[in-house]
Order: structure tokens, then sequence, then C-alpha cells
């Protein structure tokens, strides 16, 4: 399945009971099993150029990793040490005072070019580079989409910093919650669950199995997840929990938990049983 | 690997005696090639032919650092007036908490 798989199933509002499945095959899997090539292209890190030669490329020279996480799309700070203009690309050779300098390719548009919008930087100033990481015989440099050049100086000390914060969220985790999640760790060991739920998981009681059923109600109202979380955490509701049972055990009001138990409904996630306001979860 | 120019300020110049480091501070003094470069505590620096120092403004230098532990001006930058130095002294010290990322010693 393609990245984008998921995104299209979930144009289709209508498929009768299978609705909430097809929802969250696409958001959910997709964040999981496919999260090596489709997170990598969408969060764009801040590293110094030492950490580039540190980074570790993987056997088919296309992933390549640092502090054990895929990167792809970075963005770096540094001096320009030599500029190398040939037909295609001007080669930069940036140097932040990390170790060494780092190839930048920036490819040269050729139709822009004709009216010289290209002009090459001049030696010894800060710029500023986006692009993405290629391996190429062993040796890593960036492409560059966008080169600019730095004025204000405290971009330098900005930029030091930050990628600094994001490696140390990366290497020992953010101090309210587990954002990294190292390949195989973290995404493992919970069932389909993003981080942002697991932010809720924590905010209530069930943290049981909770990233797990978040997969089912990921697109359901706060309180049908409480809802939900509180079903599966209570073996009555096997054969069916009522109203004031749930009340009583979650300390939900009767509103919110009949508003709850509608949504589940409609979503096909959970059933009457014995009355209309007794309901049983829904087996998959 | 080439070897990396380490940030520091004034206090670290004595760990690095012999090696190529970077200072940014602010240029307090000129007298001809010599100039005092204040990176939380003065630095003072033996120009070399190239650099356009000017009073009052930051100043980024790339230098040897003499036995004295006066640096030998190899590259200067002028960074202007807009500089933030407790920025970038707050910058040479995570650089120092963090070497992993910003030096290969």
């Amino acid at each position: 399945m393609t990245s984008y798989g998921g995104y299209q199933r979930t144009g289709y509002g209508a498929q009768g009971g299978d609705e909430g499945g097809g929802f969250m095959s696409g958001s959910q899997q997709g964040s999981q099993g496919q999260s090596k090539r489709s997170t990598i292209d969408e969060y764009l890190r801040p590293v110094t150029i030492k950490q580039i030669h540190d980074a570790k490329a993987g056997y088919n020279e296309s992933e390549i990793t640092i502090d054990g996480f895929p990167v792809s799309t970075v963005t770096l700070v540094g001096q320009v040490r030599s500029v190398q203009p040939q037909t295609t690309n001007i080669t930069y050779k940036i140097d932040d005072g990390t170790g060494g300098t780092i190839d930048v390719k920036k490819w040269v548009d050729l139709e822009k070019s004709e009216s010289g919008a290209e002009t090459p930087f001049s030696l010894d100033t800060w710029v500023r580079v986006l692009g993405r990481l290629s391996s190429f015989n062993g040796k890593i440099h960036v492409g560059a989409h966008h080169v600019r050049v730095i004025d204000d100086y405290n971009e330098v000390s900005y930029h030091l910093l930050e990628s600094t914060y994001v490696h140390v969220c990366i290497s020992r985790g953010l101090p309210g919650g587990p954002w990294p999640q190292k390949e195989g760790a973290a995404a493992g060991g919970h069932g389909g669950g993003d981080s942002d739920s697991m932010f809720i998981d924590s905010g209530n009681g069930y943290s049981g199995d909770a990233a797990a059923a978040n997969a089912r109600v990921a697109s359901c109202s706060r309180q049908a997840k409480s809802l939900y979380q509180f079903m599966q955490s209570d073996p009555r509701s096997i054969e069916g929990i009522n109203v004031a049972d749930v009340m009583a055990g979650s300390g939900m009001g009767k509103r919110d938990v009949l508003a709850a138990a509608d949504e589940l409904l409609g979503n096909g996630i959970v059933y009457t049983t014995v009355d209309d306001e007794t309901w049983a979860i829904l087996e998959t | 690997m080439e070897t990396s120019t380490p940030r520091v300020t004034c206090a670290y110049l004595n760990s690095y005696v012999g090696r190529n480091v970077m200072v940014v501070g602010k240029v307090a003094q000129i007298r001809g090639e010599d100039a005092i470069i204040d990176a939380d505590g003065n630095i003072s620096c033996k120009l070399n032919r190239d650099a356009h120092l000017v009073p009052g403004n930051g100043v980024q230098v790339i230098g040897k650092v003499n036995p004295d532990l006066s640096v030998k001006v190899l590259s200067s930058l002028d960074l202007g007036t807009g500089v933030d130095y407790n920025l970038a002294n707050t910058v040479v010290e995570i650089t120092h908490q963090h070497k992993n990322l910003f030096t290969n010693e």
C-alpha cells in the first residue's frame, strides 16, 4: 500500500458497517507499519554537520539514520568554504565548526538561470540550508531545496540549540511523554496507537490496552473514547453493560454516556443487548 | 574527518592551547595588530592582515590558542550589532555539554 492509500480510503464516508474499520486501517496502520517511509518524508530535522558525518547509511544507501532515527529532510547552518559552479548544480562546501565540511548541492533551475536568478553565495557567509540527505558511494551529501543567507547571527545560535534540543528529545524522550518511537521499540509495544492518543490515555484511568483500543475509536470524540476504554476494562461488558453501571464505574454523567454510546453505535463499534441502554463491544 | 573548531568563551581557552577554536564576542578594543574581544571575559587576539574588526560590533573569530591564552586569528567575520552575547555564551556551554554533536575530539 502506498502512503496515499490510507487517505483515499478515508475519503469514502459510507462503507456501511465497515466504515470504522476502513478509516482506521488507513490512518492508524499507516502511522505504525509504514512509519519508516511516510513519516520520514514528513518531518524536518535540524542537525549539525558533525551529526551528518556520524549518520549511518543503510545497506541499500536509501535510509540514513541519526540517533537510530531515520532522517531524510534536514536543515542546517554553516559558512560557505568553497563554491564549485557546475552545469547542472552548484556544490558548496559548508562548515559549521562541528567537524569538517559537508557537500551541499543546489541544483540549478535552467529556466530561471537564463534570467540570472541564481547567484552563488560568497565565501565565509553563514547560510541556512534546507534539503534532503542522500548517500552516494558511502559519502553523504545534502541535495538542497533551498539555501539562503543568514543575516542575523543569532539564527546560528538558535539552530545549534534547536539541534541539541531535538537530539535530546529523541535520545531521552520528551519530559511529558513518549514522543520518540525508535524503530521496533515503542511502535511494536502498542498496537496502533499514535502518540496523540497516548497522551489522552495518560489523562484518564484506563491505560491498559488503551493504545490498541484507540485504534478503533481514533475518529471518535473524547467521551466516546472514554466510554470505549471503560467498557474494554470492565468484564461485564461482554454480556452488555448498563448505563447505570457505566456512570457508577467511570464517573461520567448520564447525558455524556448516552451521547458517547450513540456515537459508538453509529460507528458500529458497540451494539445494544437487553435494552436500548445496555451495550456490548462488537468484537472484530 | 577534518577536525572541528570548538566554540569557546574566555574560560575554556586554557583547555585548548595549541588548537583551533571559534570565538563569538564583542570587539572591546583595537590597538594596531592586537584586539580585545569580550566573550564572557576578555580575550586578546593577534589579528591577521585581512581582519576588519569594528569596535562595538560582534565578531566571530577562528584562531589558534597560544600558550599565553591569546588567540592568533586565522579568520574573522563581522557580525554587526544585533548579536545576543548571552545566547552565544549559552551556546558555548551547551556545545560543551553535548560534545557528541559539536566536536570530534
